[in-house]
């Protein structure tokens, strides 16, 4: 039991831990992987509070999630490798207070709710009685669950392709101004001067 | 390892999944704090389940739905970052004023 | 005590292994030269990774240190841990965990995030490209492996490697599924970076992702894809083709036969087949291998159904 506790409080530590790096670091890559690291650590407290699949299976799916999520994060951050310190945020304080309140809040409601005790048997075929719901009684839900992200697939093609109804998605975009109202960010090509 | 602290351990992520939401100006530093969010629902889930339910199935099929949410959360949310850079190569949440007025 | 002898055995396995597929890869190219092959063979990957060791280490400009110091250790970790729920006797396994086969795709999935790790840290741009090429390929290439995975357990109806092998007592998976056991040697040369589906440290690329390793760095990174190499042999070996089963011999020789045959498969693949161009490799993949793995995959699940 002694060495459970101790795991558990490792890997949450280091789950907060790299969670907080995310928007700390500089580099792009490294907020990435920060954030894979973080899921690993609460895939593997998965692992201790007796939900293998889950846990493992959290550990498959964001390691290809946040291999994605790097690659869009070099495509649309400048500075992805963090090789200059950067600082992109807004409404700093306003984001920290509410991000520590919520925290406060839910840590409190946890201490003064009375909190239910069952635990699993750990001698229970977790995985296979989590196979025989999933196809089973819960069938609809996981075929739902199924059919959503078909959609989600459908969706994302259609909104990122090019090409478009009414033509090139890109036709006539123009860079935002780097001040309210101004002229569009980026180079002008010299005979529109 | 309580109950108690494994749901500690997910306000927490909750708590810096919501700064990160709210004060990142680029948009896939944003989602960044969204999943920073899910990974702490996940976590509840699945402590709730392990703790509370005996193990009936159930609680972790709701661990997979988390899971379904993330993968739309991802896909559409890349696929819009995409879609609105091509209309206005904007990457980061003051670049659209459309809906400001 | 005895928790601690499968995972000697398993080390003892991963560097014995790596050093023969080196060696096989050497004596390959001889073969293929036509070249008589000599005793030395044998000996010539601990030279040159000795060279390797007393060359000077290169740094390029503003790197990403940790994570280029840091990607080697995790492929070889990665690779390690991949091995740990193969049984290599009954109930001589590292982990027997319930869900063994997921821990194995968890490491596949982590093993393209290492690589690009390895090609991007190094901050230059021929491992940056190899990097990039291998994540578009790699991840198409595992997400296949997935299919080909959940058919090869479905016959065990379990998740554990353990009960996989024991469901292949009287039929390899290899008879039921031959299509499953090709796509799953792709994706071990993908993992290991080989021959077909060495996009990410090709020679097109002054060694990609391993373009600016020297010294110590690049013994340690060649070395892990080797291990990698012995990691997917004993997958193989234990998925499809039965793992410790057998006639005549014991249950362990077997698996070490059938992991040395699967190695010396992979290492004549990596130098007989060509590789295709990415974009060609990419469009195969999912209009053709993707398919073909859910083919198989619902057709293993007719014969569950009809013949269980």
């Amino acid at each position: 039991m002694e060495v459970k506790d101790l795991a558990f409080f490792v890997l949450a530590a280091s789950a907060v831990w790299t969670g907080w790096r995310v928007f700390r670091v500089d580099s792009m890559v490294r907020a990435s992987f920060s954030l894979m690291l973080s899921f690993i650590a609460v895939g593997l407290i998965m692992l201790l509070l007796a939900a293998p699949y889950i846990g493992i299976a959290t550990v498959f799916m964001m390691a290809v999630e946040m291999m994605v999520m790097a690659l869009f994060m070099v495509m649309f951050m400048m500075n992805p490798a963090g090789l200059n310190p950067m600082w992109m945020v807004h409404q700093h304080r306003l984001a920290a207070a509410t991000g520590f309140i919520t925290f406060a809040a839910l840590t409190i409601a946890v201490l003064l709710s009375d909190l239910p005790g069952n635990p699993v048997d750990p001698a229970k075929p977790v995985i296979h009685d989590l196979g025989v719901e999933l196809l089973g009684n819960s069938m609809l839900i996981f075929e739902t669950a199924g059919i959503t992200l078909l959609a989600t697939m459908v969706g994302t093609v259609i909104l990122s392709s090019r090409s478009g109804r009414y033509g090139p998605a890109d036709e006539g975009s123009l860079p935002p101004p780097l001040t309210p109202g101004g002229r569009p960010a980026g180079r002008v090509p010299e005979d529109e001067e | 390892m309580t109950l108690a602290a494994v749901l500690i351990v997910s306000a927490a992520l909750i708590g810096i999944g919501i700064y990160g939401a709210l004060s990142q100006q680029s948009f896939v530093m944003l989602m960044m704090g969204l999943e920073l969010m899910l990974n702490g629902v996940l976590l509840a889930v699945i402590g709730f389940w392990s703790f509370g339910l005996g193990g009936a199935p159930e609680g972790q099929l709701l661990a997979i739905v988390v899971m379904a949410v993330m993968a739309v959360e991802m896909a559409i949310g890349f696929a819009l970052v995409v879609a609105v850079y091509r209309k206005r190569q904007a990457d980061m949440t003051e670049s659209l004023t459309t809906l400001r007025r | 005590m005895s928790a601690a002898v499968p995972i000697i055995v398993l080390f003892y396995v991963l560097g014995v292994g790596a050093w023969l597929a080196a060696a096989l890869d050497r004596a390959a190219l001889k073969l293929m030269a036509g070249r008589p092959l000599a005793a030395a063979t044998m000996a010539e990957p601990w030279r040159q990774g000795d060279l390797h060791l007393v060359r000077q280490r290169i740094w390029t400009e503003r790197p990403d240190a940790m994570n280029w110091l840091l990607a080697p250790a995790l492929y070889l970790i990665l690779a390690a841990v991949g091995m740990s729920v193969v049984p290599f006797a009954p109930g001589f396994v590292v982990a027997d965990l319930d869900a063994g086969i997921v821990l194995w795709g968890a490491c596949e999935a982590l093993t393209v995030v290492v690589v690009f790790l390895h090609g991007w840290s190094a901050n230059a741009p021929l491992p940056l490209i190899g990097a990039y090429r291998y994540v578009a390929i790699g991840l198409s290439a595992m997400l296949l492996s997935m299919f080909v995975l959940i058919a090869a357990a479905l016959p065990a109806e379990s998740l554990a490697v353990s009960a996989i092998v024991e469901s292949q007592a009287s039929v390899w998976n290899v008879v039921r599924q031959p299509p499953g056991l090709l796509l799953f040697l792709m994706l071990g040369l993908s993992l290991t970076l080989r021959g077909p589906f060495d996009y990410a440290d090709a020679s097109d690329l002054a060694g990609g992702t391993s373009a600016e390793d020297s010294g110590p760095a690049r013994a340690a990174w060649q070395a892990a894809r080797l291990a990698m190499l012995v990691s997917v042999s004993a997958m193989t070996s234990a998925v499809f083709l039965g793992g410790y089963h057998g006639p005549w011999l014991p249950g362990p020789v077997w698996m070490l036969v059938k992991m040395a045959g699967v190695l010396a498969a992979l290492v004549g693949a990596t130098h007989m087949l060509a590789r295709l161009p990415p974009a060609r490799m990419l469009t195969l993949l999912w209009t053709v291998l993707l398919p073909l793995a859910f083919l198989v995959l619902a057709l293993v699940g007719a014969e569950v159904l009809l013949w269980k």
